[in-house]
């Protein structure tokens, strides 16, 4: 066994190396820095008159890491669009940043941080603000499915209780893109790949058992199936909190100690960072389970516990969370504009005999650090002690802008805050021109709409995700107040989740979209559907429209592949148009890029699939709208106008033909014109119940809303408000967003009709969906006999 | 007015709403991280409440580690502070800590019929004659929110079939839930001031906790009812 009580550390030669070798040493270590890096850092070290340590190029590789540092959303892109070329100078200031400090100004009293911290706020109330952080954990769940998920959703909640002085997780989501459960075992292009159903098992696992164990509610999420997931799936694991508005600034001053709380460290999690910065190869099944952290729901929950009664009783001057990079991350941060000292030998260990860059980096779970008063140490070991968590004494900062690290007496690491802080920026070139229509998967016969409707709703984008639901505590807290699963029999579904804020006479509202399919052809009207669907969503359930914020979570494949770095350009920028529309402004956000993976067939890539997830204030709990039919003898009307296209759409999987050159259009500004009025219904008390129109148009809204087991529908398609020449598929599946389906009950009928919904028919006792269109019967079949196929579509494989 | 002290342990985590539920009820409520706790705590209190969750992650026998820490601290001072007229209930996690506890008629809860983790909405029907104070204020049959792992009720053979007979087992499944032995959601003591149940009442507390926006089976949540017949039991 090595020597415990020195430090552990060596100097690294770089100053004569050459380019090339610059690059091979870059690889050997696993940095996953490029040869422009190196070459930046051996200027660094030629400037300074010395040689790096070991301890050094670590912090520099992990700071600088793509995973910390988004250096693509910050590059300088020169963009090729149809042949007309532009530069997008950073995707970041020009499509997120700028769209919400645009909405900043309007709404000043509403947006109370945004991007600076580990999540972003909204006012909530006179005195409480809600946040919401979302990040992927898609690498290190490929290889080890139970692993990376449970450690992403544990990530995920330390962001929030490091988000202002500390806030309090009240609600979690989990976005899954995954391969088709049905995947043939031999149709794997490469050896040791686990097959989707494992990768589904284990995620969803790892998610339960971190959040059940948390004790925070699970409360919404959505899952994709495509041959594109096989090798990479996705997992986004989101977590909301409240938060005293007094305790969202925070601020390290020389002076502060900087205090370690939680769990120890250990070898668990090396180089997570770069390795997720960096492409899976058949090998990281083998070599990279070192960068798979290992999770303890239970080490967590005690230092939650400990971290919101140090906020409350005034203790905590600065709290961040140990994520990718470890305490070089977590330190780094805090003395970046101070400077400071720490002490590795302070940190407690899982094992004895780690290497000096190890404690500095290693990713272990379940650790916070706090900056703190030195009279506050006394107060905050007796806090520790109670909730049974482990403190010590890691850092403190000085105001000598200098990063030194101590390992038993030596200094292993002595950096300029700023210039470790400084990346070379990126220049990058991106290309899009939109791909021919693809032809059908499989050719079905259009002679019965209702065989076509059964298809549909037992395809895996619209099947029920009852049995992974089932797992996840979604009422623990008691405040779960609009619940994932819902109905007569509590099996039908619904678009977003309402939770109640202990204290506050405002509730909040989350929600969630992706669309990877009309990416795959069209990112630009992918990134606009996906903002108003989730905002959509928001609105449907009963969050005020104008008191909304929104994240944005990309995942990429190869950004060095021209068309596909071309692929995220164009979603970015439909996705800013959106947002700006809507005034939702983006408060946080992620990316994760090489997602993709060399097969023996070649390389395979993930489509730019963009996540958009988000919160909103719903003002009274009698606000809040389900997406379950209620009553018998209710108007079924419909808000928001069809139009031609199917492209992107789920039946557009299934056949060719009329409408698929190009997706629907829609306008934002007259959408929010009737999210606006939509709202003012349900202040009135109007609406019964709503659902918006997403994957699987209409035919699938109104069988979704009939899965309440309350009550049937009958409907005339004819008076569904359609742009002209539209056809039957596109009326009945066409996925024209902004549009929702509402029931009204009669006596409201008259107010509804001057906001402008459209009635097309009525909720009948007849347990029946029977739907026709000029003149024809289109869709007739038993709601019993629909919710059937529905509700079992993933039980064989879950 | 009845004092309720809520024993936290590490991984406890249904202890807010919990005490939430016990003060709308008329109790004074404390959680007490089990660090602090000591035999004296006992004295301050009518009612000992073990909340959901998971008490050192049940990564073995759930609730096990609880047992022995809770036996190691306060020995024999709990079946005292019951046999004085104190009250003690256990809530999922929290049952699953009382059936060790010899409080409780002999019976183990382990992994559903299912084998899975399981959160939904349960039918409930009240039993026998001897009518637990915490039911005293239900109807004969309501629902309640159920999450757990091991939540099946198993015994020495025939004694589930006993239980039902005598009334120990006061609360059974109004369907097959979990495989529990002849549907037992509850059990209590001979005295009935001992009760554990799987389904959690905390989670009902207001109407709008239901998950059919249209249900109108009373005032308040039936778990409100449920605390406020503890309550009525202790004050009268």
């Amino acid at each position: 066994m090595s020597d415990t009580s020195q430090a552990v550390f060596r100097h690294i030669p770089i100053r004569d190396l050459s380019a090339d070798q610059l690059l091979a040493l870059s690889q050997q270590m696993k940095l996953s820095l490029s040869k422009v890096d190196m070459l930046a850092v051996q200027a660094m070290y030629q400037e300074e008159n010395r040689e790096p340590t070991d301890v050094e190029l670590e912090v520099i590789a992990q700071t600088w890491s793509e995973h910390c540092k988004h250096r693509i959303f910050n590059a300088k892109i020169k963009h090729t669009l149809n042949g007309e070329e532009e530069v997008v100078d950073s995707l970041f200031k020009t499509y997120v940043k700028a769209v919400t400090e645009k909405i900043w100004k309007d709404k000043p009293d509403f947006i109370l941080g945004a991007f600076v911290d580990n999540a972003g706020f909204v006012r909530l109330d006179e005195t409480r603000a809600v946040c919401l952080k979302v990040e992927t954990h898609n690498h290190p769940s490929a290889i080890e499915p139970y692993a990376g998920a449970n450690t992403g959703l544990g990530g995920v909640i330390r962001d929030i209780l490091g988000a202002g002085k500390g806030a309090k997780p009240i609600g979690s989501l989990d976005v899954f893109c995954f391969g088709p459960p049905d995947v043939k075992e031999s149709d794997l292009k490469a050896k040791d790949v686990i097959h989707p159903l494992g990768i589904m098992r284990g995620v969803v696992r790892g998610v339960r058992d971190y959040g059940n164990r948390m004790g925070i509610p699970t409360v919404n999420g959505a899952i994709q199936f495509d041959d594109t997931y096989i090798y990479n799936p996705l997992v986004f694991c989101g977590t909301a909190g409240v938060i005293p508005i007094s305790d969202i600034a925070k601020e390290v001053k020389p002076g502060h100690w900087l205090i370690a709380a939680g769990g120890r460290t250990g070898r668990d999690g090396l180089k997570g960072a770069t390795f997720s910065s960096a492409s899976l190869t058949t090998d990281s099944h083998e070599e990279d389970q070192t960068a798979v952290q290992i999770g303890n729901p239970i080490e967590e929950k005690k230092v939650a516990d400990f971290i919101l009664a140090a906020r409350d009783k005034g203790l905590i001057q600065f709290v961040t969370d140990c994520g990718a990079g470890g305490f070089s991350s977590a330190a780094g941060e805090m003395l970046s504009e101070v400077g400071g000292e720490v002490w590795l030998e302070n940190a407690p260990l899982k094992e004895p005999g780690l290497e000096s860059w190890q404690v500095f980096i290693s990713e272990s779970q379940e650790r916070m650090v706090m900056a703190v008063e030195e009279e506050a140490i006394p107060e905050l070991e007796r806090l520790a002690a109670m909730f049974e968590t482990e403190l010590c004494r890691l850092a403190r900062a000085d105001g000598s802008k200098r990063l030194k690290v101590w390992h038993y007496g030596s200094l292993v690491c002595d950096l300029h805050v700023e210039k470790l802080h400084e990346a070379p920026r990126r220049e990058m070139l991106a290309r899009w021109r939109s791909p021919a229509v693809k032809e059908p998967k499989v050719a079905l016969k259009p002679s019965s709409w209702t065989e076509t409707l059964k298809t549909i709703l037992g395809d895996f984008a619209i099947v029920s995700r009852e049995p992974i639901i089932r797992e996840y505590d979604h009422e623990v807290q008691g405040n779960t107040v609009l619940k994932p699963l819902a109905g007569a029999s509590g099996d039908a579904p619904q678009d977003g989740a309402v939770i109640r804020v202990a204290g506050s006479p405002h509730l909040m509202a989350m929600g969630c979209a992706l669309l990877p399919e009309l990416g795959k052809t069209d990112p630009h009207a992918m990134g606009r559907a996906v903002v108003d669907e989730c905002v959509r969503q928001l609105v449907a359930v009963g969050a005020d429209p104008d008191r909304l914020a929104i994240l944005d979570n990309f995942c990429v494949g190869n950004p060095d592949n021209e068309q596909e770095l071309g692929a995220l350009v164009e979603c970015t920028k439909g996705m800013a148009i959106s947002a700006l529309a809507y005034g939702a402004p983006f408060v946080s956000g992620k990316d994760s890029f090489y997602n993709y993976f060399v097969t023996d067939e070649g390389p395979v890539s993930i489509p730019v699939t963009l996540l958009v997830s988000g919160i909103g204030i719903v003002e009274d709990a009698a606000h809040v709208v389900g997406a379950s039919l209620r009553h018998v003898g209710s108007k079924i009307c419909v808000f928001g106008p069809t139009k031609r296209g199917l492209r992107g759409s789920v039946l557009g999987k299934y056949v060719s033909g009329c409408g698929l050159e190009a997706p629907p259009e829609f306008d934002e500004a007259e959408a929010l014109e009737r999210y606006r009025k939509y709202h003012g219904l349900v202040k009135q008390g109007a609406i019964l119940s709503t659902h918006d129109v997403s994957e699987g148009g209409l035919g699938v809204a109104l069988a979704e809303m009939a899965f309440s087991g309350k009550a049937g529908i009958r409907a005339d398609l004819d008076r569904v408000p359609a742009e002209a020449g539209c056809t039957a598929a596109e009326v009945l599946f066409g996925e024209t967003p902004a549009r929702l389906v509402i029931e009204v009950a009669s006596e409201h009928m008259e107010a509804a009709r001057q906001a402008g919904l459209v009635v097309i028919g009525e909720s009948t006792r007849e347990k029946w969906l029977h739907l026709t269109y000029a003149g024809n019967t289109l869709i007739d079949a038993s709601v019993a006999e629909l919710k059937a196929i529905w509700k079992s579509g993933l039980t064989p494989y879950y | 007015m009845p004092h309720a002290l809520l024993i936290k342990f590490p991984g406890t985590n249904c202890d807010a709403e919990t005490a939430r539920a016990l003060e709308a009820a008329g109790f004074t409520a404390e959680v007490l991280p089990v660090a602090l706790l000591d035999e004296s705590a006992l004295d301050r209190t009518q009612l000992v409440v073990f909340s959901g969750g998971f008490s050192y992650g049940d990564y073995v026998m759930s609730g096990r580690i609880a047992q022995l820490i809770t036996k190691n601290k306060l020995g024999d001072r709990l079946r005292k502070f019951v046999d004085d007229g104190g009250y003690a209930l256990g809530i999922c996690n929290g049952f699953q800590i009382l059936a060790q506890m010899d409080l409780l008629p002999k019976a183990s809860l382990i992994h559903n019929a299912s084998g899975r983790f399981m959160c939904r909405w349960v039918p409930l029907k009240k039993n026998g004659s001897k009518v637990s104070p915490f039911l005293s204020a239900l109807p004969e049959q309501f629902e309640l929110p159920v999450a757990h792992a091991e939540g099946r009720v198993v015994t020495m053979a025939g004694d589930a079939a006993g239980y039902v007979k005598s009334g120990l087992a006061p609360l059974l499944y109004g369907a097959d839930v979990n495989g529990s032995t002849e549907g037992i959601a509850g059990l209590q003591d001979e005295t009935g001031r001992v009760f554990g149940l799987m389904p959690h009442p905390e989670r009902f507390l207001f109407k709008a906790d239901h998950y059919d926006p249209d249900w109108s089976g009373a005032e308040q949540g039936w778990g409100y009812y449920f605390f406020k017949g503890a309550f009525e039991a202790m004050t009268a």
